[in-house]
C-alpha cells in the first residue's frame, strides 16, 4: 500500500480506545454491568521504534493489543493503521492491514499445529496470501529460518523436536513470512526460561535493526520492557496512568502506581547487603 | 552454619529416577534453622523434583533410588505413607505455584484450615474456626470472620496464596517447602507474599526451601543458593557470596543473561547458546560442556565434583573455576 502521505502518519495510532464488555445476568441476560477492559487508551506507535505497554493482570494491555490487531473490536474511540481508520477499512485494505502486522503470542506450543512441518507453518501465511510458487515459498523458508537462527534442516521437521525456544522462533519466522511493519509481542517471551528468554529478546533486536520493524510490546516484567522498549505506557485499570520514554519513565517515575511497579521488582543487586 | 546447630533438613546423595534416567542426580542439601536456601533452575533442571522427593510425594513415575533424607536429625525418608502424611501439614509445611489450582474448590477456606488442624488431633469445629479466624487475620487477610466461609474461586490469586500460607504455617512447621510460591502472581502482589512469608519464617523460626527460577527473588529472600543444571547441583554458598564471584560458568552467564533495572538497555545481552539438554541426552562429563564457553576435553569426559572454591560458604562443580572471572566480568 503506497500512499502519497506515506510516513507522516504514525504506523499505528490508537485515540481513546474503549474496549467495554458487558457482564450480562438472569434469565433473560439483561446488562447488569459492564467491564472497562480497556477504557480512554491513546498511543501512537512509529516505524521502527518499540513502544511497551506494562501492567498486571487485569490492566488491559492484551486487551488494548488485540483491538489494535482487529481481533477485538472496540466499543469506543479509534484504531487507525498508517492514516486509515480501521473502522471504514475496506475488505481489501483489512487484508493488507493483516498482512502488515503480526502477533507473537506466549505460548509457542499453542500457536503451531502439532502435525504440520515447521516449513509449512512458516509457508502457511504466504500460500493463504496466494503470494510466491512452491519453489519459491520454499527458499523464502530457508531465508526465514535463517533470519531467527534456525538450522535449514528444521524445515522438514516437526515443532515437538524443538525446544521451547526453539519453537518461539518458528513463530518468529512465521509471522515474518508476509514482511510485517509491525509485529505485536504479547508476553513473547514470558514462558521461557531466562537462558532462552535472552536469546530471543536479542532476536528481537536484531530483526528490528535489520528490517525496521515496530514492536507492540506487551508485558508484565519491567525490566526486559526497560531492556527492548524506546517508550512505555503504564496500564492500571484499563486506563493509561504515566507514559513517555522509558529513559524518563524508570528513572523518574511520576506516577504513584509507575513506582510501586518498579519498588516491588526484585533486585539482583539487594543481595549483597548483609545477611 | 555452625556445627552446633543441627540442620532442620539435611539431604544426602538425592537420587531420582523417571524411565532410565536419573533426573536428581546425587543432590546434597542442608538448611539450618530460620534460614532460607534458594533452589534455583531452569525448567527440567530437577528442582522441584527434589522437592517433592523429600516430602514424599514424586508422581508415579518418578522413584527414589537412593539417599538419605534427615528432619532434625530423624531419617524420613523410609517411613510409611501413613507416618508422612502426618509429618506433611505438620513438621513440614508446603505451598505450591499455583494458589488456585492447590486449593480445593468445593471447601471453604476456613474448612481447609480445619482439615489441616484436624491432623494435629482432635478439635471441637468452634475451636478450629476462630483458629482459622485468627490465622486468616495474621497473613493479612481483611474481614477474616467473612472470608473463612468463602470459597477459593471467591478469593483473587494472591488471597489464595495467603490462604495457602495461612494452611502451611498454622501448625509452625520446622520446614516449608516453597515451589514457585509468587511466579504466578503480579509484581506488586509477589513483593506482598515474600514479605510475608520472610515475617512467618522470622516470627516460627522455620527454614525454608525456596525454589525458584528468579533470581531476584532469590537475592531478596534467601541466605543461601543451591544452582541445578540438568539434575545435578553446580554452585551453592551464600547468595551474596555467590552472586558476587559466581564460580561456575552457568551461574555466571545467568546472571549477567538476566535483563535488569540498571545498566544499558536496547543492546544485545550475553547469552547462553543451545538449550537446555533433553534428559534422554545429557551428556556424559560436566553436563553444561555443550553450552559453555570454557569447556575443554577434561569436560567432556570428566564430571566435576562440587568442591569449595571462593569464599568460605562457596562450592562449584567446574575444572574450570579459576577462570570464571573471565565470564563473569
Amino acid at each position: 500500500m503506497t500512499t502519497p502521505d506515506r510516513g507522516a502518519a504514525p504506523l499505528v495510532l490508537v485515540e481513546d480506545l474503549e474496549v467495554h464488555f458487558p457482564v450480562r445476568k438472569g434469565l433473560f441476560g439483561r446488562t447488569t454491568d459492564v467491564v472497562k477492559a480497556v477504557d480512554g487508551v491513546s498511543f501512537a506507535l512509529e516505524r521502527g521504534r518499540t513502544l511497551a505497554l506494562v501492567g498486571e493482570s487485569g490492566s488491559g494491555k492484551s486487551t488494548t493489543g488485540y483491538a489494535v490487531m482487529g481481533m477485538e473490536r472496540p466499543t469506543g474511540g479509534r484504531v487507525v493503521i498508517d492514516g486509515v481508520d480501521r473502522a471504514t477499512m475496506s475488505e481489501a485494505q483489512v487484508r493488507e492491514a493483516t498482512r502488515r502486522m503480526q502477533i507473537v503470542f506466549q505460548d509457542p506450543a499453542s500457536a503451531l499445529d502439532p502435525r504440520m512441518r515447521v516449513g509449512d507453518c512458516i509457508a502457511e501465511p504466504l500460500r493463504i496470501h496466494g503470494i510466491g510458487t512452491r519453489a519459491s515459498r520454499r527458499e523464502r523458508v530457508a531465508e526465514l529460518l535463517e533470519l531467527v537462527g534456525l538450522p535449514p534442516g528444521a524445515a522438514t521437521r516437526l515443532p515437538r523436536e524443538f525446544s521451547g525456544g526453539q519453537r518461539q522462533r518458528v513463530v518468529i519466522a512465521r509471522a515474518l513470512a508476509l514482511e510485517p511493519e509491525v509485529i505485536v509481542c504479547d508476553e513473547a517471551v514470558s514462558a521461557l526460561d531466562v537462558s532462552i528468554q535472552s536469546q530471543i529478546l536479542n532476536l528481537l533486536l536484531a530483526l528490528q535493526e535489520r528490517l525496521s520493524l515496530a514492536y507492540l510490546f506487551i508485558s508484565h516484567d519491567l525490566s526486559v520492557v526497560r531492556h527492548i522498549a524506546d517508550d512505555v505506557c503504564v496500564m492500571q485499570h484499563g486506563r493509561i496512568v504515566e507514559a513517555g520514554p522509558v529513559d524518563t519513565v524508570f528513572v523518574a517515575p511520576a506516577h504513584a502506581y509507575t513506582r510501586a511497579l518498579i519498588e516491588a521488582v526484585p533486585r539482583l543487586e539487594r543481595a549483597t547487603r548483609a545477611p | 552454619m555452625s556445627a552446633a546447630r543441627e540442620p532442620v533438613l539435611d539431604v544426602r546423595n538425592l537420587r531420582v529416577r523417571i524411565g532410565e534416567a536419573d533426573v536428581v542426580d546425587g543432590v546434597d542439601l542442608s538448611i539450618a534453622p530460620g534460614e532460607t536456601l534458594a533452589l534455583v533452575g531452569e525448567s527440567g533442571c530437577g528442582k522441584s523434583l527434589t522437592a517433592l522427593a523429600l516430602i514424599g510425594l514424586l508422581p508415579e513415575a518418578a522413584r527414589r533410588i537412593d539417599g538419605e533424607i534427615r528432619l532434625s536429625g530423624e531419617r524420613i525418608d523410609a517411613l510409611p505413607e501413613r507416618v508422612m502424611n502426618r509429618i506433611r501439614g505438620g513438621r513440614i509445611g508446603m505451598i505450591f505455584q499455583e494458589p488456585v489450582a492447590s486449593l480445593d474448590p468445593l471447601m471453604s477456606v476456613g474448612g481447609q484450615i480445619a482439615e489441616a488442624l484436624a491432623l494435629e488431633g482432635p478439635i471441637t469445629p468452634r475451636e478450629a474456626r476462630e483458629r482459622a479466624i485468627a490465622m486468616l487475620d495474621h497473613v493479612g487477610i481483611t474481614k477474616p470472620e467473612l472470608r473463612v466461609d468463602q470459597y477459593p474461586f471467591e478469593l483473587s490469586g494472591g488471597m489464595c496464596q495467603r490462604v495457602m500460607i495461612a494452611m502451611a504455617m498454622i501448625r509452625r512447621p520446622l520446614l516449608l517447602v516453597a515451589d514457585e510460591p509468587t511466579t504466578a502472581l503480579d509484581v506488586t502482589i509477589q513483593a506482598q507474599i515474600l514479605r510475608l512469608m520472610a515475617d512467618l519464617r522470622a516470627e516460627t523460626g522455620a527454614a525454608v526451601l525456596l525454589i525458584t527460577h528468579d533470581m531476584g527473588v532469590v537475592a531478596e529472600t534467601a541466605e543461601r543458593i543451591a544452582v541445578m543444571y540438568a539434575g545435578r547441583v553446580v554452585e551453592t554458598g551464600r547468595v551474596a557470596d555467590v552472586f558476587a564471584a559466581p564460580r561456575h560458568p552457568y551461574t555466571a552467564l545467568l546472571m549477567r543473561t538476566i535483563p535488569r533495572l540498571e545498566g544499558a538497555r536496547k543492546v544485545a545481552l550475553p547469552a547462553i547458546a543451545g538449550s537446555v539438554p533433553d534428559v534422554a541426552s545429557w551428556p556424559v562429563g560436566c553436563r553444561f560442556a555443550p553450552r559453555c564457553p570454557l569447556a575443554t576435553d577434561r569436560c567432556r569426559a570428566e564430571a566435576p565434583p562440587l568442591a569449595p572454591v571462593g569464599a568460605p560458604s562457596q562450592r562449584a562443580a567446574c575444572w574450570h573455576t579459576d577462570r570464571v572471572s573471565e565470564i563473569a566480568a
